[in-house]
């Protein structure tokens, strides 16, 4: 079989194109951000409080959405998974930005695609948010020379969890998918036990 | 509906417990998931790598017709007139291309060529020594789903020939001459000598090959293509 | 039909017709539904582009280009906006993500419209002013602009984009996300509950 996609690493569009692209599936990921409730800092941080958890749920069933329908359209040669871009490891600047970045989080109420919606759907404290993105960019680009040998720390090239741990690559998905289901299941669970205690409180 | 349907409708319902219907969306969700999850662990690598058609007659055909062929003064024309929509490959050792190789060309090996370097939409010409190396490298390319591969005819060796130390033959035509007014100036453009009079062809290895200073310099266009951020 | 069925048929219209103009907030979807629609976004990016999705690379290119615009000497000089300013042969705003941020402002922008959820509002919890509020949101996106760069992504990118395609550093990133922001809810507690 013919494999021509990632269509756009195929030549089959220029970059000019590629940009009316972005736009069109930015369409589609501001849609569904906001459809989820996602324009709502509250609803967001639910999460962290255990009362509403909407961010796990969405975002893993995303990912395993797009991690299994990649998976077999790859198989299936419809899709060469090697020209799809896996963004480099470089594991401690990673986990540390992700500490940094789970409390600006919880502190913010957004994370950057989310005030975005919520900016758009009106939301003043969204705005505030994208301001604070800004200088948070600018701050790190000013200091980054001094930054920049941890920047570079612990480059691990583009490695996937199967190539890494050596387990097949559609092993891992189905664990993923597991943890996923499971993971929606003890959600339910957890957030019917806060919802009553949260009711406890109030009466 | 009479009461007396309801209930017979109903008691139905009780023996098929597990009727799909009775399933939430949800729980339809997370089977059709799950079973697609489960599958994977036995369906073996995702990483397919390329299958090609190779179609004979229409590479023959290629091959024939001489079209995938690049000439070297049509080279040296795009590099005069500052052309960057192509990259030029050589296939030379690294040794090799060190010493002397055509402005702006990149030095990409033979087993690397695969290695993403090179993008399936650009247009690429390829040169080794003669024609050998590149004639591989097109036929891999080619059977890897590159669409503009091209091969400098003759390589290394008809771009020292007709570029670098042009040759106007002692009977030559007044046709002749004249073109050769333009041979001399693409070749002073690129560091070399015009060879005027004589009939020795071995003259070409003894000629000292121009230093790499002359066009502009490759460090811009290199940088160009490849720097395509795909992060978030 | 009767005078009186009529009149109730209309009434039953008029009624429709006024909630549907007063366009009260509808519910949020079924978050597997809403995860799923995310998903085939996610995957058709994946295929037709051979990438994923993101949101603070655009906001990158935007520090950048202001940068560059009112100090070029410094932007230049500075390896990180260099990096998104290119080699100068075209704007740095004729970004990807750029692009891709601007369409998701409009998607998002479209459902809130469509489930009339457009209104002019702060999100905040019962306990804190709307001043705190804002002094909350601002130093949560400096630090989050600041953790996104480090990390070379956010949620958008390297937790979904690099979560579905198994990256190593990307679901190390994930686990920290949670963890991070789970470790200050307790004490941020004010502001949300």
């Amino acid at each position: 079989m013919d494999m021509n996609a990632p269509f756009f690493k195929f030549g089959l569009f220029g970059d000019d194109v590629s940009l009316i692209v972005a736009f069109i599936i930015g369409i589609g990921f501001g849609f569904f951000l906001e459809r989820a409730g996602f324009g709502s800092a509250r609803k967001l941080c639910a999460q962290f409080y255990f009362t509403d958890l909407a961010v796990f749920k969405v975002m893993f069933t995303a990912i395993i959405t797009a991690m299994v329908g990649l998976f077999w359209l790859s198989w299936a040669g419809l899709v060469d998974l090697s020209l799809v871009f896996v963004s480099p490891t470089y594991l401690i600047p990673q986990t540390v930005g992700g500490l940094i970045l789970g409390a600006g989080f919880v502190i913010g109420g957004y994370c950057p695609g989310t005030s975005c919606v919520a900016a758009a759907t009106g939301k003043l404290d969204g705005f505030v948010y994208l301001g604070g993105i800004i200088v948070g960019i600018f701050v790190f680009g000013e200091v980054f020379p001094l930054l920049s040998g941890f920047y570079e720390s612990t480059a691990m090239g583009q490695v996937t969890i199967p190539q890494y741990f050596g387990i097949p690559y559609g092993l891992v998905v189905f664990l993923v998918v597991l943890m996923a289901i499971g993971g929606f299941a003890g959600g339910s669970w957890v957030e019917k036990k806060f919802a009553a205690k949260a009711k406890e409180a109030q009466s | 509906m009479g009461r007396e349907e309801i209930c017979r409708k109903g008691e139905g319902g009780t023996i098929m417990k597990f009727s799909l219907s009775s399933l939430t969306l949800n729980q339809k969700l997370a089977i059709v998931v799950g079973v697609l999850g489960f599958l994977a662990v036995f369906a073996g690598s995702p990483y397919r790598g390329f299958t090609s058609k190779i179609d004979s007659q229409e590479l023959a055909s290629i091959v024939e017709k001489e079209i995938d062929h690049i000439s070297p003064e049509e080279l040296a024309g795009w590099i005069i007139a500052g052309n960057v929509d192509y990259r030029l490959v050589d296939l030379r050792k690294e040794k090799d291309f060190a010493e002397y190789h055509i402005p702006t060309a990149e030095n990409i090996l033979l087993p690397t060529l695969g290695d993403g370097q090179l993008e399936r939409g650009e247009k690429i010409i390829l040169y080794s020594e003669g024609g050998i190396h590149s004639a591989q490298a097109w036929f891999l390319l080619k059977a890897n789903g590159y669409k503009g591969v091209y091969i400098l005819r003759g390589g290394l060796e008809e771009w020292k020939d007709k570029v670098l130390f042009p040759r106007l033959a002692d009977n030559a035509s007044p046709q002749e001459v004249a073109a050769f007014e333009k041979s001399k100036l693409v070749s002073q453009f690129f560091g070399g000598t015009p060879q005027i009079g004589g009939t020795a062809v071995a003259a070409t290895p003894t000629m000292a090959l121009p230093k790499l200073e002359a066009p502009s310099g490759t460090q811009p266009k290199i940088s160009g293509p490849k720097k395509k951020k795909e992060g978030c | 039909m009767a005078a009186s069925e009529k009149a109730v048929v209309l009434d039953e219209v008029r009624a429709q017709s006024k909630a549907r103009a007063a366009r009260e907030a509808q519910p949020y979807w079924n978050p597997y539904v809403a995860g799923l629609g995310l998903g085939l976004v996610l995957l058709a990016a994946f295929v037709v582009m051979g990438r994923g999705l993101g949101a603070s690379g655009a906001f990158s290119s935007l520090v950048a280009a202001t940068v560059q615009t009112v100090v070029p000497a410094h932007a230049a000089s500075n390896s990180f906006y260099a990096e998104y300013l290119g080699d100068g042969t075209k704007s740095p705003l004729k970004d990807w993500l750029v692009f891709e941020v601007l369409g998701a402002i409009a998607g998002g922008f479209i459902s809130g419209i469509l489930a009339g959820r457009v209104k002019k509002g702060v999100e905040k919890g019962p306990r804190i002013s709307v001043g705190g509020r804002f002094g909350f949101a601002f130093v949560g996106g400096i630090i989050m602009g600041f953790g996104a760069k480090l990390a070379r992504g956010c949620t958008s990118g390297q937790a979904l984009t690099g979560g579905a395609l198994l990256g190593l550093g990307s679901w190390a990133f994930m686990l920290a996300v949670f963890g991070g922001a789970y470790a200050l809810a307790y004490f941020i507690r004010r502001q949300w509950t």
